[in-house]
């Protein structure tokens, strides 16, 4: 089996053969939700991050218990996992104020008596600045110390040191892979980028180090793109499933570009190996690519958009919002706007996670992409940073 | 084709109309209880522009000294609408205040301030489907369709040009993601540089200090963009009146638990409206004092707002701003007062005016004990916590639940509301709505279930 194969398999389950191997070996895993969670604080304590997912998720039957249907059906899944005791390989989870239905997460999880060993609310603020960032600084000693208390260690300077260069290592990996996609020829498809996402944060950091490292040989020289492709910039919220992927692949999307959670955003921007390891993890983490939930930044969204558009030879964009989900509803809103302005053909989609509408979907796409293909000549020798060649 | 102000200048003019008619409180008590037949079921043509405030001011239920403390606070709102819509004209700067936040510090630099929300409430005095319109103009042009609704009445409101342009915004990262993702919109659409007020989710010390810095941020964000220093004088001035307006109303809420209840809750919900207006203003401290007077005698008197108090109700998430009067209605039809409720009842903590610094610091603290944001900016506890001690202290009967629509933090912890309710052995109505559009569910379908409600579980 190669390493795609092995990715796509370990992308596919809740409990991965590595995570299984982890455990087996007395390793602890903690559970945590958004990207703007610090892995590293949690690794040098002892635990192997896992970010939360619903894969192999059978339904919201249960989860639809505590949530509404106005809710996302991500945290009715998560949740519906968690009643079924999915998650009882956790030794902990760290929660965050992401969005409201994931704040509201913490409330059930703790009414609903599941018994986890730690649970923690992680803070962070809604705003990029200076008060903001001591703030989220704050939130990050809290959780140091939370964590030591719980586990009954000291996390060294050295232990956290040593936790933020494997993180910039396993990082700067997946910019390398990002990056690749510059190319005309897209050594990576956007579906096995998302499996690879779902892998890395799902097995220790050292175990995820591999896997890249031998992703970037296996992919060498490797082209996925096919004729007419075009090439695609993804936004959206929280995303796993691989099928609807492979759904847009299908109909002739090339994901070349994206703001995701388990994409971009979760491996954009480094942390300052010199200074003050916490202080280095509060600026790297606050002030990555942000999602929409960060009020003040929406512009730097805009202008990351645009520049990727120029910068990989994007062709147009596609915005996707989980039903229910107000933060990508409203961004959706300013992107429609203002990228007409500058004539970047976007589609918004609306989806329900693991909800079907296949036939529905694809009617859209292969709509939005005639549209996009007659607007543009396809030239082989369009040059993978170069310009979009379009009709006078 | 509305024209530009077009529903602020209705609105201001209804409200010139009540400044007259509330030199005589009395005759206007009289005039509308003779008249109830000609508005109070439905809106018509002829009565669309004047049921609504005939309706908020109790439709000749509510007495005459209360309709009277209601017009002065009417006043001090026209007078803030009036200022608002001439803002540019007089060279003045116009800063949209979110209604989750409170405007002293705007007032204190001399600028003037306007609740962007207003429509939400006022726009019904233009008729019924004044806030329904807005709404549907905000989806039109792709706001998203689940947003809360109280939001997208501002951006209808605002594209079809019945807001003033604001120079500045400042708002707020709570209750919740409507309100973080709108303002995004707003700052786009506008252009105007905005502030945000980063609520912490919790209420500890650390909290506290960080919401300070954020209020003194605010303070140079403003020095900034106006290029002139906060008057702290008149800073401590506005503070002296929103300490005064604080006081009144949580007297009046803490005498809310006696049996009788001397108030009603409208009267509590209209104060809060006239601070988020415009707090500090000592006309809203005025008619505070004059509601509080009121409340106090009866009181004293051991006096019920109605003559025969047959049901208490604790109500639950905001009211229906379109149907101010369900209150009145309660009272009249069943003799069931609202005793709690979300938005009404006051927990401001006062503010220490000693020094500048204690001043930010308290401001900062107080914006987290503002309605909604007190209970919504954290965890579940906050509002539930708060219900517990409501259905302890106000010997309440039943509750209900006034489901809002685009609320999905408020739905996603129905189960434990639900559950709480279960343990106080307590009837709950939760009623399926919006608390802005009717659209979802009009008067007369809330009135139906509520009677429903009363009639099955025996209280009526």
């Amino acid at each position: 089996m190669n390493i795609l194969d092995i990715i796509q398999q370990s992308a596919g389950k809740t409990l991965n053969d590595y995570l299984m191997t982890a455990k087996a070996s007395g390793q602890r895993i903690m559970g945590y939700f958004c990207a703007y969670v610090p892995e590293e604080i949690i690794h040098a304590a002892g635990y192997v991050p896992y970010r939360m997912r619903a894969v192999q998720s059978s339904g919201t039957t249960l989860g639809d218990t505590w949530f509404s249907s106005i809710n996302c059906t991500f945290v009715r899944h998560v949740f519906d996992k968690v009643l079924r005791h999915d998650f009882d390989f956790l030794d902990g989870i760290i929660f965050s104020n992401g969005c409201d239905h994931l704040r509201r997460v913490y409330d059930n999880w703790r009414y609903a008596g599941v018994q986890t060993p730690f649970l923690h609310m992680f803070i962070t603020p809604h705003v990029i600045n200076d008060n903001a960032n001591r703030q989220y600084l704050h939130e990050c000693l809290n959780l140091k110390e939370v964590l030591e208390k719980h586990s009954g260690i000291t996390i060294s300077d050295q232990a956290l040191k040593n936790s933020v260069r494997l993180y910039n290592r396993k990082r700067s990996l997946l910019n390398e892979l990002y990056e690749l996609r510059k190319a005309k020829a897209i050594p990576i498809k956007g579906s096995e980028f998302l499996s690879l996402m779902l892998t890395v944060t799902a097995v220790p950091v050292e175990n995820a180090i591999e896997i890249l490292e031998q992703v970037l040989i296996e992919i060498k020289g490797r082209d996925t793109t096919r004729p007419g492709d075009v090439r695609i910039f993804m936004a959206a919220g929280h995303m796993e499933e691989i099928d609807h992927l492979e759904l847009l692949e299908g109909c002739g999307a090339a994901i070349a570009g994206d703001n995701l959670c388990m994409g971009l955003r979760h491996f954009d921007g480094q942390a300052d190996e010199t200074g003050d390891a916490l202080a280095a993890l509060a600026d790297r983490y606050l002030n990555h690519m942000s999602c929409p939930r960060m009020i003040n930044d929406f512009q730097r969204r805009l202008d990351h958009v645009k520049q990727t558009f120029k910068d990989y030879a994007i062709d147009a964009v596609i915005l996707e919002k989980m039903k229910f989900c107000d933060l990508w509803g409203g961004e959706a809103f300013i992107w429609r706007n203002e990228l007409k302005k500058t004539d970047i053909p976007i589609l918004v989609l609306e989806r329900e996670l693991y909800g079907g509408s296949t036939g529905q979907i694809r009617t859209r796409l292969q709509a939005f992409f005639e549209q996009v293909r007659n607007r543009q000549v396809h030239d082989d020798f369009v040059q993978a940073a170069g310009k979009i060649y379009r009709l006078k | 084709m509305l024209k530009p102000l077009e529903h602020l200048k209705i609105i201001n003019n209804r409200l010139l109309l009540i400044k007259l008619i509330g030199h005589f409180p009395r005759l206007t008590w009289l005039a509308m209880q003779l008249a109830r037949p000609l508005y109070v079921d439905h809106e018509t043509f002829l009565n669309r522009t004047l049921r609504y405030g005939m309706m908020t001011l109790g439709a000749g239920k509510l007495p005459p000294e209360e309709v009277k403390a209601y017009v002065t606070g009417f006043n001090a709102m026209r007078e803030n609408f009036k200022r608002a819509m001439q803002a540019q004209k007089d060279g003045v700067p116009l800063v949209w205040v979110q209604w989750i936040l409170s405007s002293e510090i705007v007032a204190a630099f001399g600028a003037r301030s306007l609740n962007a929300e207003l429509l939400n409430v006022f726009g019904n005095v233009v008729g019924w489907e004044a806030p329904s319109k807005l709404i549907a103009e905000a989806e039109a042009i792709g706001v998203p369709v689940e947003y809360c609704s109280a939001l997208k009445t501002s951006i209808g409101a605002y594209v079809l040009g019945q807001t003033p342009e604001p120079d500045l915004i400042v708002r707020a990262s709570q209750p919740c993601d409507t309100s973080i993702s709108s303002y995004q919109i707003m700052e786009y659409l506008t252009g105007a540089p905005a502030f945000t007020f980063d609520a912490p989710y919790w209420k500890d010390e650390p909290s506290f200090d960080y919401y300070e810095k954020v209020m003194w941020d605010f303070v140079a964000f403003m020095e900034h963009h106006l290029g002139r220093k906060i008057d702290w004088d008149k800073l401590r001035e506005i503070i002296n009146n929103v300490n005064d307006f604080n006081f009144y109303l949580h007297e009046v809420t803490e005498m809310m638990r006696a049996t009788p209840c001397p108030c009603s809750m409208i009267t509590l919900l209209m104060q809060w409206v006239m601070r988020e207006i415009t707090i500090g203003d000592p006309a809203i401290t005025a008619s505070a004092k004059e509601v509080y007077d009121v409340v106090k005698a009866r009181y004293e008197k051991g006096e019920g707002i109605v003559k025969k108090e047959k049901i208490r109700v604790i109500w639950w998430n905001p009211p229906f701003a379109f149907f101010t009067y369900i209150f009145k209605w309660m009272e009249h039809q069943f003799g069931a007062v609202v005793v709690n409720d979300f938005i009404g009842q006051c927990q401001m903590p006062q503010i220490d005016t000693s020094s500048n610094e204690s001043m930010i610091r308290d401001l900062a603290k107080s914006h987290l004990y503002l309605a909604m944001g007190r209970q919504c900016h954290g965890p579940v506890e906050y509002i539930t916590d708060e219900l517990k001690r409501a259905l302890e202290a106000f010997n309440a009967d039943c509750i209900i639940f006034a489901g809002h629509n685009g609320c999905q933090h408020g739905w996603a912890i129905g189960r434990i509301f639900k559950d709480i309710c279960k343990k106080a052995k307590l009837p709950v109505l939760i009623l399926n709505a919006d608390i802005m559009d009717q659209r979802h569910m009009p008067e007369k379908e809330i009135m139906r279930e509520i009677t429903e409600f009363f009639r099955s579980t025996g209280l009526a």
